[in-house]
């Protein structure tokens, strides 16, 4: 199944965040559920799976694009899984964001488990006006319970102002290098969280995360752990010594 | 009949010696740190760091190696090696690899502006102050006579491993021969992956692949703290 669906948020003359085009294309389904002023969080928009997907052959795109001084927030409903299709071809997500000057982006979706028999492509590519803000995370479950994960790759590109911030491509690979302690370590739960706002961390470093300052400006977490409830805890660590941490959404605790 | 004409350079083998002094000596590689941790104790698990390593960082260093070569080999202006160093960093989410690989960079650059100097290693030092390891290697080998990208990639793939099997000796006190054979059980995938980053060397620098090695990322930061709190052996 090919898709694309696509969503602006812009500023209206009293100073909320609305959405001014949305376009939801079946399995993706957009929902706005406020709107609001950057105070308050601005604009707060669900991404549904509306079928079950990512499957093999899916082929789905979303174009974000914040104006100037908006704030979003687009945030997942449920875990995804990443499933064998009936057809050949593995499946491809992709997300491309675009946000100007003073805006604001939040990004926070709910895990994708990547079952064994998956070929997943997911691409994230968000591009910055010079003073526009950014947070997304990423967390990927590799393999139900006691399940070895499939294909995948997942491929993160981070600009601002035409600068890269962050290139990053990761994928799984077989057993033998996700059990290299320089790969995963065993461990089957990668997370990710970007923070490119107004003040950068120290570096911090603990056992199984760690917050990177980047060396363009904005900040990468790394999360390894064995479950998903770790993982978020470890996020939140993060966030809690980041000077700018107040200020993100916050992600309620898992359940 | 006419003998057979070597087809990897002097300058190749040179930089990929241990005893070129660049300073690789200094650096673990993440393998301080996970002796520490006790994930890596002998020679089997040495063997499974470095596949990892390879493949990760290795493969990272290997890609950007042979694209500095061949922008050395083909003339680039001198902005170039900014753009290089600005895609290498975005690839590098950790503080303390980036540092480690400028050490490196560093050290390089000093020992190869006597050994195999060049114009394009003269604009990298002046665009970047203090380049990243894996571009020097680029340029040092690009801007000689031997313009072999997958060479320069193999030379690159094998320092990202030479050097941590070589820490592997000091920190555990391993057999050389096991330590050593580690290495070169890894010789075809090292080839396969030099293979690969010839393929993208003559890529536009933000569309060179990126690899991530998110363990090797976390112990290379544990690596830094504990050398600020407790000292350690090695730079890195």
């Amino acid at each position: 199944m090919k898709s694309t669906a696509s969503l602006t948020v812009e500023l209206d003359g009293a100073g909320n965040s609305v959405v001014r085009r949305l376009r939801s294309m079946a399995p993706l389904t957009l929902v706005p559920r406020r709107r609001g002023s950057s105070a308050t969080g601005g604009a707060v928009v669900h991404l549904v799976g509306s079928a079950t997907s990512p499957l093999g052959g899916d082929d789905l795109s979303l174009r974000v694009r914040v104006g100037a001084g908006a704030r979003l927030l687009l945030r997942g409903i449920a875990a995804s899984l990443a499933l064998p299709g009936h057809g050949p071809g593995g499946s491809r997500g992709s997300i491309d964001i675009d946000v100007e000057d003073g805006g604001t982006v939040e990004y926070l979706p709910e895990p994708t488990v990547v079952t064994s028999r998956a070929e997943h492509r997911a691409e994230l590519s968000v591009r910055l006006a010079d003073s526009a803000r950014a947070c997304f995370r990423e967390t990927l479950v590799l393999g139900r319970s006691g399940e070895e994960p499939g294909g995948l790759v997942s491929s993160t590109s981070l600009e601002r102002g035409g600068i890269p911030l962050l290139r990053h491509t990761f994928e799984p690979g077989r057993q033998r290098l996700r059990a290299s302690h320089t790969h995963l370590g065993g461990a089957r739960v990668l997370a990710n969280e970007v923070v490119v706002w107004d003040r950068d961390p120290e570096p911090r470093s603990e056992a199984d995360w760690a917050l990177q300052p980047l060396a363009g400006g904005g900040s990468l977490t790394t999360v390894l752990t064995a479950d998903t409830v770790t993982a978020r805890r470890r996020l939140a660590e993060a966030r809690a010594v980041h000077p700018s941490g107040g200020e993100l959404t916050p992600v309620e605790p898992a359940e | 009949m006419t003998p057979a004409m070597s087809t990897v350079s002097l300058a190749t083998l040179a930089l990929a010696d241990s005893r070129f002094p660049g300073g690789g000596h200094a650096h673990s590689g993440g393998l301080e740190e996970a002796v520490h941790r006790g994930t890596v104790s002998g020679s089997e698990q040495l063997a499974e760091f470095l596949h990892g390593r390879l493949h990760g960082a290795g493969a990272q260093a290997a890609v950007f190696a042979a694209a500095a070569a061949h922008a050395a080999a083909r003339g680039v202006p001198p902005d170039h090696w900014s753009l290089l160093d600005a895609e290498l960093d975005a690839r590098t989410p950790a503080p303390a690899q980036r540092a480690a690989s400028r050490a490196q960079g560093r050290g390089t650059l000093r020992a190869g502006r006597s050994a195999l100097p060049s114009r394009a290693l003269d604009e990298l030092h002046a665009t970047t102050g203090s380049p990243h390891h894996p571009v020097v290697v680029g340029v040092l080998l690009g801007a000689g006579a031997d313009r072999s990208p997958a060479d320069t990639a193999a030379a690159m793939a094998y320092l990202s491993i030479s050097g941590p099997a070589s820490a592997a000796v000091r920190l555990l006190g391993l057999d050389p021969f096991e330590a050593n054979a580690a290495v070169t059980a890894l010789r075809a995938e090292t080839e396969r992956i030099a293979a690969e980053a010839a393929r993208t060397a003559g890529h536009r620098p933000g569309s060179l692949p990126a690899t991530s090695s998110p363990a090797l990322d976390l112990l290379a930061e544990q690596h830094q703290r504990h050398h600020r709190e407790e000292g350690r052996l090695f730079a890195s």
